[in-house]
């Protein structure tokens, strides 16, 4: 079992019940094959950096989990199958952070999501 | 004229006569602090999530400042680089804006 940082995005006309219900479904994956779920922050909908499948913002959500290989490869490929998800990112890590990730901590976060929003250019 | 034979000059086009030690000696880095901001004691985490701590080594246009604009040292320099890369991927700095 080895730690991973998953980070993925829903496409933004997604209602807010809506991402709660299909993140529970992709985390079900993940303890149906045995892993744990070690972490979960979900950093709302964000403006992205650029232009993904025709979404200029998306809603974020993080897993910090501890699973198999095997378990996070068929996440992967699921994550990939559906249209809701966009973008994800898959890091092994050495350790998990308790502390609330920096996405979290909100005042300079204003500033700089209108410096890199994708309908600023 | 007689200091064309003088070798610590040099004429450069037009005509001029220009010292030498300002030709070749041009300071290749601004003037900043030695030491590197990102190591040491108080040194904040390169994470890629930390955008903020990643727009200052940036550049307006989105692009990769090199260390020796920043200061930064090489080990944190391609740590960094590694997280700029992944928030890109992520989509949460951009890889060029006008």
């Amino acid at each position: 079992m080895a730690l991973y940082e998953i980070v993925f995005i829903l496409r933004q006309d997604i209602a807010a019940q809506d991402v709660n219900r299909i993140s529970s479904q992709f985390e079900d994956v993940l303890l149906e094959g045995g892993a744990k779920i070690l972490k979960k922050e979900s950093w709302g909908l964000r403006t992205l950096a650029y232009v993904v499948k025709k979404n200029k913002k998306g809603h974020y959500i993080m897993l910090g989990v501890k699973a198999d290989v095997a378990v996070v490869n068929e996440l992967v490929r699921k994550l990939k199958i559906s249209e809701d998800v966009i973008n994800h990112l898959v890091l092994a890590v050495d350790a998990i952070d308790e502390d609330p990730s920096p996405m979290l901590q909100a005042p300079a976060e204003i500033r700089h999501e209108s410096h890199f929003a994708a309908d600023a250019i | 004229m007689s200091n064309e034979n003088n070798s610590n000059y040099n004429e450069t086009g037009g005509g001029t006569l220009i010292s030498n030690s300002v030709l070749f000696n041009r300071k290749t880095t601004v003037k900043k602090s030695n030491a590197c901001p990102l190591s040491g004691e108080d040194a904040p985490v390169i994470d890629y999530k930390n955008i903020e701590l990643l727009a200052r080594f940036i550049s307006e246009k989105g692009r990769l400042l090199p260390s020796r604009l920043t200061g930064v040292c090489a080990l944190k320099q391609r740590e960094l680089t590694r997280a700029i890369k992944r928030a890109r991927a992520i989509a949460l700095l951009p890889f060029s804006k006008q």
